[in-house]
């Protein structure tokens, strides 16, 4: 049979030549995703160790010895410990949950209604709008909290001269603990406007996007029918854009769940930990106290939270699909 | 409000319907530019800044226009001997050609088995990939980078590489796209003699030029301004990349205003100017991704 590949492709041979195909990219893959398999494996395992790269610890891994085992004790204190990391994660997840529930209500208050006056104008400038809403996007997240940070500053800053200009009293943003609005630091709220500064454009594009998807015919019957444009966009355009939303839902909860480039370059988590979030957290944890045990334990439950709000907001969009 | 509805109604209700049109379409373009402006000034700061004095650019109330017109940052910055800005835009460079190459490469090769070739195990295989690619990265990023400070890949922009060599969405991407391409493209290659490779190489990655690109471009963006990683994985200052390095910059150059600006606008101006070429691909690609879900 090996022998008349080369002389007539038979089916034999053709078969024999797909199987090379699909084994010689399968391995390397399967290889890779072991790989993967391990990296998730070690990141598991090192949630019940108290590990550090520093110490020499046990042979395998580095686990055990002098990183050793505590089965649930980073859970237990980060639940009911008293120590400064577990005030800390328990100070990052308010902050993370804050900084979440906030943006996204804010962020759909600002795209949908942009997106749909963007799609009602004509084609004209649709374009050129659509591009430069889109412009804070593609900026990376540090060349957008340095833009913010020079508008905060408390002297110089354009945000403190308008509030000068209209007779109010300037404001440290970014390092004035004391003062908030609505129960939540100023801090708080000045990096919440960058983000959404720079996120606002994504979701615009998608929504647009989806309200183009609409047949016109729907839309000009409800018009025939009497009804006002906000009524047809209400009843139909919203319920019809549904798939839409629940995209556009969870995507910007899990980006703002672990939010971390803004922070990181504007507070670093200042003042008093009121910006601390949980990837900042994480992130100092394990690469500058090197505590890297209690951070895999902090980044299960990051993850733990972002599969439940991404569950929790899919059953609550999809029951209402049946309309 | 009721009488717009039925234009032929007289000439005076459609005057009515003109001037209610034109109103909301004021209304509109009003409210769009109004979101403009919010969108373009922070931008329109930051260039005007990085052309100030770092003394003007301290000043209470601040101008608006440079008072004196300056290039000292620029200058300043081509000209600092411990900022060779010319090698980070290599890395940055380096780091996002070869990602992207090679989530290329794997995308359309993984899709395209997944959707034309049948193997025992195809859906077990699928199903495991599928779940690694759902494990967001915090999780994986303690272990990964204590394998490359195993494999002694710490300061190495290969170490950047190496992680993002595989991308799940391309790959579900490549694979609706390989869906569609005819059997009977394939099976012409194969009578005419070509190998499986070969048919890959020369009939399927032709067809999917369109998608390619825009997936391209996307990972392109996502990398070349990529922070966490690559803050964790580039230690040394020589080997960084253009996001880190302006931190850094940002952190040695405290209360020079101006200089960071100037900084700021070199390091995200490629990025924008490449938006502005391959807008269309790119909004489409967004969109792309965001439909599907």
């Amino acid at each position: 049979m090996n022998l008349t590949i080369g002389k007539r492709k038979s089916k034999g041979g053709l078969v024999i030549a797909k199987r090379h195909f699909v084994t010689s990219v399968t391995l390397p893959l399967l290889l890779y995703e072991s790989l993967g398999l391990f990296v998730l494996g070690w990141a598991v395992v090192l949630m019940f160790f108290d590990y550090s790269p520093g110490r020499l610890g046990g042979p395998i891994l580095g686990l055990g010895g002098s990183n050793p085992f505590v089965g649930l004790g980073h859970f237990i204190q980060m639940i009911k410990g008293t120590s400064v990391e577990a005030n800390l994660f328990r100070i990052s997840l308010r902050n993370t949950l804050i900084f979440a529930v906030a943006v996204l209500p804010l962020n759909l208050a600002i795209t949908l209604p942009l997106a749909w006056l963007l799609e009602s104008i004509g084609t004209r400038f649709k374009a050129l709008y659509r591009t430069i809403y889109f412009l804070p996007v593609l900026t990376s997240s540090v060349g957008v909290a340095l833009i913010w940070l020079s508008m905060y500053d408390p002297q110089a800053g354009w945000i403190n001269a308008i509030i000068r200009a209209v007779g109010g009293s300037p404001v440290a943003w970014l390092s004035d603990p004391r003062a908030g609005f609505a129960n939540v630091s100023v801090a708080m709220w000045a990096v919440i406007l960058a983000y959404l500064w720079q996120d606002y454009g994504y979701n615009m594009v998608i929504f647009i996007a989806a309200l183009q998807g609409i047949p016109q015919e729907l839309k000009e019957a409800a018009l025939i029918d009497g009804a006002n444009p906000w009524q047809a966009f209400r009843k139909i355009s919203l319920p019809l854009i549904r798939p839409t939303m629940l995209f556009v839902c969870v995507m910007t909860m899990l980006s703002s769940f672990q939010i971390f480039d803004i922070i990181q370059v504007m507070t670093n988590g200042d003042p008093n930990n009121q910006t601390q979030v949980l990837m900042l957290d994480i992130y100092k944890s394990a690469f500058r106290y090197q505590n890297m045990g209690w951070a895999a334990a902090e980044s299960f439950v990051l993850f733990l939270i972002v599969m439940g709000v991404t569950i929790l907001q899919m059953r609550l969009l999809r029951t209402e699909w049946e309309y | 409000m009721a009488t717009i509805a039925y234009p032929a109604k007289g000439t005076l209700s459609r005057k009515a319907i003109f001037t209610a049109k034109n109103l909301s379409r004021f209304l509109s373009y009003f409210v769009l530019t109004l979101g403009l402006s919010f969108t373009l000034l922070p931008f329109i700061m930051m260039i005007l800044s990085s052309f100030k004095t770092n003394l003007e650019n301290l000043r209470v109330p601040p101008t608006f226009w440079p008072e004196n017109f300056t290039l000292e940052n620029y200058r300043a910055i081509f000209n600092d001997p411990k900022l060779p800005l010319l090698k980070f835009y290599f890395n940055s460079s380096f780091v996002s050609f070869y990602t992207v190459i090679s989530t290329l490469f794997t995308s359309s090769l993984v899709g395209y088995m997944f959707a034309k070739f049948e193997f025992t195990g195809k859906r077990l295989l699928f199903g495991w990939f599928l779940t690694m690619m759902m494990i967001p990265m915090q999780i994986t990023m303690i272990p990964s980078y204590l394998i490359l400070s195993k494999l002694h890949l710490i300061n190495s922009l290969w170490g950047l590489v190496i992680f993002s060599m595989v991308d799940a969405f391309g790959i579900f991407m490549m694979r609706q796209f390989c869906e569609t391409l005819p059997n009977e493209l394939l099976d012409a290659g194969r009578i005419d003699g070509a190998s499986e490779w070969q048919i890959y190489w020369r009939i399927v990655l032709p067809q999917l030029s369109a998608p390619l690109a825009t997936l391209g471009i996307l990972g392109f963006m996502g990398t070349w301004n990529a922070y966490l990683w690559p803050m964790i994985v580039l230690q040394k200052i020589d080997v960084r990349t253009l996001p880190i390095i302006l931190t850094w910059f940002n952190s040695t150059h405290t209360g020079q205003g101006a200089l960071v600006m100037a900084a700021t606008v070199l390091i995200i101006m490629p990025i924008l100017i490449v938006f502005i070429f391959f807008q269309r691909w790119i909004v489409q690609g967004f969109t792309m991704t965001g439909l599907k879900g």
